[in-house]
């Protein structure tokens, strides 16, 4: 009993304490960031970075370059796993605690940047001109950008050579040859799988809306939520075709299966990013660079059709330090020249695009095919809320690949939840 | 049988009035308090904190002015159980909990008894069902999905043998949520059944062979003498096995990721992936939920097996 009535007591005091501090609705963050301008000459003093994974492992490489251009600066780097890396940045944001610059992911954009943390670009920084359109977007947020597009990438199709010879097909440049394309590598290839798409689980929204951009759908109009609409209904009935007529597995592969599968010939085709380059050569060895290739993806009708883009931007924190400096490490990474020393460095694909020009990037075929396929992209909203969203998509695309439910259907219920999810803005 | 007494003293010097008691105390106040403070600071802040924000709409972007969040009243809760991922999550769970527990104590026991009545390869039998236990889970999902595999996996090459087309165990709706409770009784039977050997032993022998004198069989004395005997024991290892289950997390996580179409997603992985999506509303009002269900759970059980007398 005592403790019901003590229970009671927390409870009341905990809303007294809750309603005594009613968010402020009219408040000046709601209204458009105000981007300061930086400082004319060299950079000083020291700028503390934070970049995940690779990235953070050889970012030392650019710190020096950039000691190099401004001697009184120098660039402090903290390598953090991707995992955890979000709740670390969120966590820093909240105690003010931050580094000057770091890399951000770029579906957390939206999140951080209404959190309030990061700081505006300044105008005349750099010109979004110089980047690829989708990546740009990435970095802003209601109308204000949050930093610099740093490295990108963007899906293509890897398709083998050998089985596409044999049954006698050039690669597909639109959706119909697209579908006669995984047929015959599987009929005339003898692939068990003539294509890959993922069925469903986290991301497989990345595969499947590329079909639904390239047919003119649109995740939003504005910032209302526009994903059910007859394009991306039809985008779905194309894709889970794939699945009925037996040309893709209706089970998301375990990691490392997709490269073994495709390498073994069981695979005939697969969307997927840059990284799987070196992925499928270190399953295949020095055989396999003569057996696939890397195309655009294919425009529904004809042409280069619309991929998905992804990557990391570079930001600054408003409680940041030397926050001139930081802009002006942010300024010089997003230079071409810095850009191809950075391809070179980890093989990360330029933002930018006269990095793409000559140079390192026109060595490999199969890398400038990204390039090509860069210059048609979309990228998610830049809202707080994407990854829940996004979850939500690939449950539907699950459920729709499995025929629990039509395509029609799935696509409203994407809506629905989406709505009843919110922009988070 | 004699009752063990302790405190022959006298009420009154219990009170602690004397000043040796009482400096005894202030020392065990003394030595409690750094556990105390990290305890306060570590376990009870944050769970008080969690209740507040379970009645407000705090986002993750509300971070940097976490007292600036909009009371929701009971909204959360409201939209929880409106939340038809919510109801498949908790559905999930109940069903783990009340097919697993039984399935886990069940095993656990038999294992139990039979180790209690050979000598010989006790050791080499008891290391072989605690071993599970004290392997990382992450080892065990590599090897179970190698098992699970539909097309290549072991399992599904001896069912071939006999004529059995064995099905995509992890892939399929139905299956997957089956599977992952054998493989988590697998995984903790051994444990329940250290503790089950240990209270085993507690079963008075002289209690044993009366009821043999008695004509009792031996299922008569493992019904009548050894179960009533273990009861404590029992509820202990029926306590913790539910709490554990309650919690059902690491399984789903590293061997399905909650999937096939959520068929294996836990309450726990919804919490999980609410804090994920920055709902830090919902994601407390989400544990709240599974914190009073773990109460009634051990309040029932508690009711249920309390000893008799």
């Amino acid at each position: 009993m005592k403790t019901t009535t003590r229970t009671l007591a927390l409870l009341a005091a905990a809303a007294l304490l809750v309603s005594a501090c009613g968010r402020d609705e009219d408040g000046d963050a709601d209204d458009a960031a105000q981007a300061e301008s930086v400082a004319e000459g060299p950079a000083e003093g020291t700028i503390e970075v934070w970049a995940m994974g690779a990235e953070g492992e050889n970012l030392d490489v650019l710190g020096a370059a950039f000691t190099e251009e401004n001697p009184d600066a120098t660039v402090e780097v903290t390598p953090v796993p991707w995992e955890g890396a979000h709740d670390k940045i969120a966590t820093a944001i909240a105690a003010g605690e931050t580094p000057d610059v770091s890399l951000i992911g770029t579906t957390w954009m939206g999140e951080f940047a209404k959190t309030g943390g990061l700081d505006p670009t300044p105008e005349d920084l750099v010109n979004p001109d110089d980047f690829f359109p989708g990546p740009w977007e990435s970095t802003v947020v209601e109308d204000t950008s949050y930093g610099v597009p740093w490295y990108v990438e963007t899906r293509a199709l890897y398709y083998r050579t050998d089985l596409a010879e044999q049954a006698g097909l050039e690669p597909p440049t639109n959706w119909d040859e697209l579908k006669s394309f995984a047929q015959g590598l599987q009929e005339q290839g003898g692939a068990q799988y003539g294509i890959y798409l993922q069925p469903g689980q986290q991301g497989a929204w990345q595969t499947f809306m590329p079909f639904a951009w390239q047919n003119g759908a649109q995740l939003t109009d504005g910032d209302q939520y526009a994903i059910d609409s007859p394009e991306t209904v039809e985008a779905l009935e194309f894709y889970t075709s794939f699945f009925e007529e037996g040309l893709s597995q209706n089970t998301p592969l375990d990691p490392g299966a997709l490269e073994q599968g495709f390498v073994d010939g069981t695979i005939g085709s697969f969307i997927s990013g840059p990284w799987h380059v070196g992925l499928v050569r270190d399953v295949g060895g020095p055989e396999i660079d003569d057996k696939f290739d890397v195309v655009p993806l294919p425009g529904k009708d004809s042409g280069v059709g619309t991929s998905f883009v992804g990557g990391g931007n570079l930001a600054v924190f408003d409680a940041s330090d030397n926050r001139d400096a930081a802009w002006k490490f942010v300024q010089f990474a997003s230079q071409p020249e810095t850009q191809q020393l950075w391809y070179e460095t980890i093989n990360d694909l330029p933002s930018v695009q006269s990095a793409w020009e000559g140079g390192p990037l026109t060595d490999d075929p199969l890398v400038a095919v990204f390039g090509e396929q860069l210059q048609e992209t979309e990228a998610p909203p830049a809202v707080p809320t994407w990854e829940q969203v996004a979850a939500s998509i690939d449950s539907d695309i699950e459920r729709a690949v499995r025929g629990q439910v039509e395509p029609t259907e799935a696509v409203a219920n994407m809506q629905q939840q989406a709505e009843s999810i919110g922009t988070g803005l | 049988m004699a009752t063990v007494s302790t405190t022959p003293a006298p009420v009154a010097a219990r009170r602690g009035t004397t000043p040796l008691r009482r400096s005894q105390a202030r020392t065990a106040w003394l030595l409690a308090l750094p556990f105390l403070l990290l305890f306060a600071i570590f376990t009870i802040g944050p769970v008080l904190a969690s209740l507040v924000m379970s009645f407000t709409d705090m986002r993750s972007t509300d971070l940097r002015t976490p007292f600036a969040v909009d009371p929701a009243g009971v909204s959360n809760y409201v939209d929880l159980f409106g939340d038809p991922l919510f109801r498949k999550v908790a559905v999930n769970t109940a069903i783990f909990v009340l097919v697993g527990v039984p399935l886990t104590m069940v095993l656990a026991l038999a294992a139990a008894v039979g180790l209690n009545q050979i000598t010989r390869v006790r050791s080499f039998f008891r290391l072989g069902y605690y071993l599970p236990v004290i392997t990382s889970i992450v080892a065990v999902a590599v090897v179970w999905r190698f098992l699970l595999q539909p097309d290549t996996g072991p399992i599904n090459q001896v069912l071939g043998l006999v004529g059995i087309d064995g099905p995509d165990w992890l892939g399929s709706t139905t299956l997957a949520l089956p599977t992952l409770i054998v493989m988590t009784a697998w995984r903790n039977l051994g444990y329940l059944m250290v503790i089950f050997l240990a209270g085993l032993q507690t079963v008075p022998r002289e209690m044993l062979e009366a009821a043999e004198v008695d004509g009792a069989g031996r299922w008569q004395r493992f019904r009548y003498v050894t179960v009533p005997v273990m009861r404590p024991t029992l509820l202990f290892g029926a306590v913790i096995t539910s709490i554990g289950y309650l919690q059902f997390f690491e399984e789903p996580f590293v061997m399905t990721n909650g999937g096939p179409l959520d068929a294996t997603r836990s309450m726990a992985m919804y919490v999980y992936d609410q804090f994920g999506f920055g709902n830090y509303g919902i994601a407390s009002a989400a544990s709240y939920v599974l914190f009073v269900a773990i109460a009634a759970l051990t309040f029932v059980l508690f009711r249920a097996l309390r000893s008799t007398d």
